[in-house]
């Protein structure tokens, strides 16, 4: 298939005088935000005590582990701001992202030790499960660094317990290990209960030699005996536990690699059991990169820096999405799928570090004279109208036929309203595109480059689709609201305005609601928020949202569940007609 | 001869960057329409200065209507 795919058409320009000259605002205030975004993501890496103090007591932070473990220039962090429950400390107190050891993707995950020596905080077992749906969604091995102080027993209440609490990723890993895909991990440290089970669920368990792994801890052991309350006694009892317990903690290497034989291997320094993990990785089943690319691998003609001037912050601004792409994309090249048809949005096929991936992304701007054709009304970019969406479908549908992994670039206010598009089939067609992403079983990555609105947030390849979505990111243009503030306001006090004028009473009280309704959706709508909350899985500078298809493209294809020999393709034969 | 500077959809003017007898060069920003929520940029069209303009901030233009009129260089 080299013909089709070794050089493909040219696509995307060098920035004209003029986009250069107004890009210069446009970037600033991208890059104000990212500063913000840095900024937040500082307080993370600093949360806690300090690095210093860490490696004074002869330890390493999680960030200097996951440093000593990840191949240079691959880390790709996810979830770092996410933090559901807003828990005072700033973090579910796990840090996560996809990344290379030993030159294999896998999904990496370990406990701030700096924080409660890794506690178990509200929002981090929903984290976990995100990190496990995203192992299981790219069959990649999961690797822990796990040094987990059990529970913050003030508020257990948060998490500990219900569907999809802390006890929820064992379960996950069960999973993971059901379905092939290995769980590694390298533990540390004190790992009572939570953190035991945390430490044993994994496959092979790689320990430091001071580490120690049990179904409780000292405080539990001297809790065992309840009286209703406590006296000097009580107290006594407590004291001496307490000591013999903190000088030989239950599950200690003694225990569990002498005895049980639960730890595989055992080493002397920190650094040691990251390189058991390393050896492991080295030998996890992977394809090599050539089985499944399409061509050399190479960057984009165009600078990425070139994105803070064509992307508008301002979101009602019209840009051009191939020039977008053109920037993100092997060699800036694209074979375009049904071009003319369905202009608002761009389905194609490209290439990401020399492997094939399908790309959608909702187009910006008039979409000229007699379209969409159902419609007397002129067509807007970002808005999805009936061709756009029966060619999403086909496109979808083809993709997973030809087992093709799919990049979704969203910026979206919705799909086309009223009678006129009722009759136009958009309901029924934007739930057939839901389907169709479904019966791929396709891994998707999505990129909310600005707005995410609406029912069509859900059909452009967002986080909704829990088993095809493997993650989202979020750029310092990101905004997700169901609709905009402004339009909001109006839907929900436009006839109560009404109302108030005809009784003669003052409307001011009414437009200061509608105002904070506006002002409220700008606060929970901004790239920040979405990352905190977890609609998108990051936010990531523009200049790197290449790394992350790269990352989501290598992982991908390092080890699929199924294949489509590339003569077989279909797709490719259909676009070149 | 003059080239035109077509209004790409029916919108309303929102801003008007240039004025008659400013030197200008392609690509630099010429109008501003909005329609359907969003703000389309119209671009001038070559090198040259600008000899008429014909709408001003408010105004709502019709597709295909003449904007202005640029005495190329």
């Amino acid at each position: 298939m080299r013909p089709y795919f070794e050089k493909m058409p040219d696509f995307g320009n060098p920035l004209k005088k003029g986009q250069i000259k107004r890009g210069v605002d446009n970037a600033q205030s991208l890059k104000a935000v990212e500063q913000e975004i840095d900024e937040a993501v500082d307080t993370i890496k600093n949360a806690g005590f300090s690095e210093e103090k860490i490696n004074a007591r002869g330890q390493m932070t999680v960030w200097q582990r996951l440093d000593y473990i990840v191949d240079k220039g691959t880390w790709s962090p996810l979830h770092i701001l996410y933090n559901p429950a807003n828990n005072s400390e700033g973090t579910t107190n796990v840090i996560d992202g996809l990344g290379k050891i030993s030159g294999r993707w896998a999904v990496i995950i370990g406990f701030d030790n700096k924080v409660m020596a890794g506690a178990w905080l509200a929002g981090q077992s929903e984290n976990i499960l995100r990190v496990t749906d995203l192992a299981k969604r790219l069959n990649i091995p999961l690797v822990w660094l796990v040094n987990c102080s059990g529970a913050k027993l003030t508020e257990q209440e948060k998490f500990y317990a219900n569907r999809r609490g802390a006890g929820t990723p064992f379960y996950r890993h069960a999973e993971l290990n059901q379905m092939g895909i290995p769980v590694l991990a390298g533990i540390y440290g004190t790992n009572p209960a939570g953190g035991g089970y945390q430490s044993i669920s994994p496959t092979i368990l790689f320990a430091h030699k001071d580490c120690n792994i049990a179904v409780g801890g000292a405080g539990i052991v001297s809790g065992m005996a309840p009286k209703g309350n406590f006296d000097g006694a009580a107290a006594e009892q407590i004291i001496e536990n307490t000591r013999h317990f903190k000088s030989h903690p239950p599950g200690s290497v003694a225990t569990h690699y002498d005895g049980t034989g639960f730890f595989r291997y055992v080493y002397e320094e920190e650094t040691g059991v990251l390189d058991g993990l390393k050896e492991y990785m080295a030998e996890i089943p992977a394809y090599n990169p050539r089985f499944f690319r399409v061509a050399e691998p190479a960057e984009p003609k165009f600078d990425a820096q070139d994105l803070y001037n064509l992307l508008p912050i301002d979101q009602k601004k019209v840009y051009d999405f191939e020039e977008i792409l053109a920037r993100l994309v092997d060699n800036s090249e694209s074979m375009e799928f049904r071009p003319g048809y369905g202009p608002e949005v761009y389905t194609g096929l490209c290439k990401v570090n020399g492997f094939l991936v399908g790309i959608i992304g909702n187009r910006q701007g008039y979409l000229g004279k007699g379209y969409p054709e159902y419609a007397d009304y002129p067509g807007m970019g970002g808005k999805l109208y009936r061709q756009g969406m029966i060619k999403m479908n086909e496109f979808v549908t083809l993709a997973g036929r030809d087992r093709i992994p799919l990049i979704w670039f969203q910026d979206t206010s919705g799909i086309d309203v009223g009678d006129t598009a009722e009759k136009a089939e958009l309901l029924g067609i934007g739930q057939s595109l839901i389907y169709s992403i479904q019966q791929t079983d396709l891994p998707q990555m999505m990129v909310l480059l600005r707005k995410g609105s609406a029912a069509a947030h859900y059909l452009l390849g967002g986080p909704q689709g829990n088993d095809t979505n493997a993650f989202s990111i979020g750029t310092a243009a990101s905004e997700v609201y169901v609709m905009h503030g402004e339009t909001a306001a109006v839907a929900m006090y436009s006839r109560r305005l009404v109302k108030e004028k005809d009784a003669g009473r003052p409307i001011e009280p009414i437009i200061e609601k509608m105002n904070k309704i506006a002002d409220d959706y700008k606060t929970f709508s901004r790239p920040k928020y979405c990352a905190e909350v977890g609609y998108v899985d990051e936010i990531v500078k523009l200049s790197e949202i290449r790394n992350y298809m790269v990352a989501f493209t290598g992982s991908a294809y390092q080890n699929p569940k199924s294949i489509c020999p590339q003569h077989q393709m279909i797709l490719p034969r259909i676009i070149k007609g | 001869m003059s080239e035109e500077l077509l209004a790409p959809m029916l919108g309303k003017i929102v801003e008007i960057y240039v004025n008659v007898g400013d030197g200008v060069e392609e690509d630099d920003d010429a109008v501003l329409i909005e329609a359907m929520k969003m703000e389309t940029p119209i671009y001038i069209p070559c090198n040259g200065k600008v000899a008429t303009i014909n709408v001003k901030v408010g105004d709502t233009v019709e597709e295909d209507a003449v904007l202005m009129t640029i005495d190329p260089q």
